[in-house]
């Protein structure tokens, strides 16, 4: 048995949302008492008493979660500061979190410790890993490598926490927890099927240059001059637009990855970027379009479909990039719209709009860290 | 009843406001921040279209340039044929002065011999001192003395027929109407003393009457080239070979096969032997030019073609394919 129940309330009162999502997913499962579940946030809301509230109804529940840019839903489909609940129950499957706090300190260490912990506690095989992190403190990067130390080659999913478009501070949930400077994991074992799908939309556009002095995220210098004035020379202002990540190509590659900007300083010049470069990469600026958004989400999801070996999925997670939500401003229901649209059933649907996000770049292969694209993953057990 | 109801009512409309509310205030910051992303997009479209003029600038900077090169490599490659050819026309002639030092050497110390025999002849003359057996041996030192001296003036005389009619064809580029078969052994007797000690048999076959109106200077020397292609890589120093050139007419064609049994051109670089600079044997004064040089003489000055094939141990074998008259 695999029951998921999803519970999403835009009402902008804490107690009331979370009151009104409780209700929903009680009256889902029916009296079965779920073993996990995640949780998506607005960072508007009195997070300590969501989590309060969820503990009080369902005790020892294993649960992570994090602030975001915006969610999504089955119930009410694209919202902001609104509050959704995805919960899981079931005999065949073992579903553990773990917590590793102040991760910026050592976080490739930090990372591996946490999930070490609740693999332990496991006694089914483990399937994948949905992680939930920061990416302002820290590098996402030295995150993933730490859990990877630990999962090898298993999946990992997930996203990096927001605090719609403000980037000043972001939260995790763990348990009973509020936290900041965290990474959270929910670790899934046994009899579970998955399958995913990623797809983005953006594209690079004008000149090629080299990112000729990098430490890590961090951008000193492209084409030898400061980077912030790649930006300044693109978009005429004096810091970067995080809707126009760059594209990056490593060294002797023609493939790219995208990293925006999370940050900047304007003394030395410096862009603090969404993840990890390689020095001597080549860069570009990218641009996309409110079409190529959509129509990435729709390839997502079809993707994930394609390669779901069971009948039916039960569930779907949604991990959207708050850069595309940015790009599709008022009409950003239509990413959601699109998968709907294209389905006769679409399974509880659940997700948020990250700083970032995780999926392999194959199926079941190694983590990758991502910007601008549409992560799903599918979830059932037949 | 009714109480509970509008209690639920009121709960119902509380909650629409406040998410009204929330709405409103998330929709003015929604839309400053639309507005700054497209602010930010005109701009990055505006810089994209001026990177793209400034790179149709630079291209057509580069293209004006690569045009530029084209035509100085032309140039030079006009130069370098004007440079072959005279390299080819300095070996011939240092051939042919070497060649023919050896006749006409002969033939002065003969005709000393010749003339301090006539001298003591006349001082035996002068003297009444003259016998019979003197005159007799006289006589027949001076015939064949004679005989000798014609016989090197000939060679020599040979050398410096062909000579000049390859020498002039070469240093300047007229056209006209010559024998094939006849014009090749010219050049093959004038640029034989090049090759003389590697003892290379050369024979010629083919309808000698064949003519072409075409440059006889191009065609001395790409016979020139395949000649030294063959002594310079078909063969090993001091050994011997068999050159073979056979001409023959097929229709407005004439068709000219030059084949040599030396050791074969290698398959990797086969494809590279008409290419300019190409050589295996730069260590041996190799420049790379002369197959490239008789590429461009074949098909742009005879108007022809030339085509190639190989195998190794077993020899090469060039086929020169030329109109039996050329357009001016």
């Amino acid at each position: 048995m695999f029951k998921v129940a999803v519970g999403h309330s835009n009402d902008p009162d804490s107690l009331e949302a979370i009151d009104e999502i409780l209700e929903q997913c009680q009256q889902t499962l029916d009296g079965v008492i779920p073993q996990a579940g995640i949780l998506f946030a607005a960072i508007d809301f009195d997070h300590s008493l969501i989590l309060q509230r969820i503990n009080e109804t369902f005790p020892n529940i294993e649960l992570i979660g994090g602030t975001t840019d915006g969610e999504v839903s089955s119930i009410l489909e694209f919202q902001q500061d609104s509050l959704t609940l995805m919960l899981f129950c079931s005999d065949e499957i073992e579903i553990r979190a773990s917590v590793g706090r102040n991760v910026s300190q050592a976080p490739v260490d930090i990372a591996r410790q946490s999930v070490e912990e609740a693999k332990q506690q496991l006694t089914l095989p483990i399937k994948f890993c949905i992680v939930m992190m920061e990416s302002l403190t820290t590098s996402t990067v030295s995150i993933l490598q730490g859990l990877a130390s630990v999962l090898g080659d298993l999946p990992i999913f997930g996203g990096a926490t927001a605090d719609q478009w403000q980037y000043q501070r972001t939260y995790q949930f763990y348990k009973n927890e509020v936290l900041s400077d965290a990474v959270t994991t929910l670790l899934f074992a046994g009899n579970i099927l998955f399958s995913c799908g990623t797809a983005s939309g953006w594209r690079p556009i004008g000149k090629r240059s080299i990112a000729t002095k990098v430490d890590k995220n961090v951008i000193y210098e492209i084409d030898h001059k400061p980077a912030l004035d790649f930006y300044h020379y693109y978009l005429n202002i004096d810091e970067p637009d995080a809707v126009y990540p760059l594209a990056v190509f490593p060294p002797n590659e023609d493939t790219f990855f995208l990293r925006g900007a999370i940050a900047y300083d304007k003394a030395i010049g410096s862009l603090t970027m969404s993840g990890d470069i390689p020095a001597g990469s080549i860069v570009q600026i990218t641009d996309t379009s409110l079409e190529d958004v959509i129509t990435a989400s729709r390839v997502s999801f079809a993707e994930a479909k394609s390669h779901y070996t069971g009948q039916e999925p039960e569930a779907a997670l949604f991990f959207s990039c708050a850069w595309r939500r940015q790009i599709m401003g008022t009409r950003a229901n239509e990413e959601y719209q699109a998968i709907a649209g294209s389905l006769k059933n679409l399974p509880s649907s659940c997700g948020f709009y990250t700083y970032g996000e995780v999926a392999p770049l194959r199926q079941n292969g190694q983590a990758f860290f991502h910007n601008t694209t549409f992560v799903t993953l599918l979830l059932g057990n037949q | 009843m009714e109480v509970e109801d509008d209690k639920l009512i009121i709960k119902r409309l509380e909650k629409e406001n406040r998410i009204l509310k929330k709405k409103l205030e998330r929709s003015e910051i929604d839309r400053a921040t639309l507005e700054t992303t497209n602010r930010n997009k005109e701009a990055l479209l505006k810089k994209v279209i001026c990177d793209l003029q400034e790179y149709q600038s630079i291209l057509e900077k580069k293209s004006s340039d690569l045009e530029q090169t084209l035509a100085d490599l032309s140039l030079m490659q006009t130069k370098l044929v004007e440079v072959e050819k005279m390299a080819a026309l300095g070996g011939l002639v240092a051939g042919v002065a070497h060649e023919i030092n050896t006749p006409v050497g002969t033939s002065i110390t003969l005709a000393s011999t010749l003339r301090d025999e006539t001298q003591l002849l006349m001082t035996l003359v002068e003297s009444g001192c003259l016998k019979k057996s003197l005159l007799n041996h006289y006589l027949d030192v001076a015939n064949e003395v004679s005989s000798l001296i014609l016989s090197n003036l000939n060679r020599a005389g040979e050398l410096v027929h062909s000579f000049k009619q390859v020498a002039v064809d070469q240093s300047n580029s007229e056209k006209r109407i010559f024998k094939v078969k006849e014009y090749i052994e010219e050049i093959m007797i004038s640029i034989s003393p090049q090759f003389k000690h590697n003892l290379h048999n050369v024979s010629i076959t083919g309808d000698d009457s064949i003519s072409i109106d075409s440059y006889p200077g191009a065609l001395a020397q790409v016979i020139t080239n395949f000649v030294n292609n063959s002594v310079l890589h078909a063969y090993l120093p001091n050994t011997s070979g068999n050159i073979h050139i056979h001409i023959q007419q097929q229709g407005d064609r004439t068709i000219i096969q030059y084949k040599d049994d030396g050791f074969g051109i290698d398959p990797q670089i086969f494809n590279k032997i008409f290419e300019p600079f190409f050589t295996t044997a730069r260590d041996r004064g190799g420049t790379g030019l002369g197959l490239n040089v008789t590429y461009n003489l074949v098909t742009q000055k005879l108007q022809g073609s030339i085509d190639c094939e190989s195998e190794i141990g077993k020899g090469t074998l060039f086929t020169v394919n030329l109109p039996n008259s050329i357009s001016t």
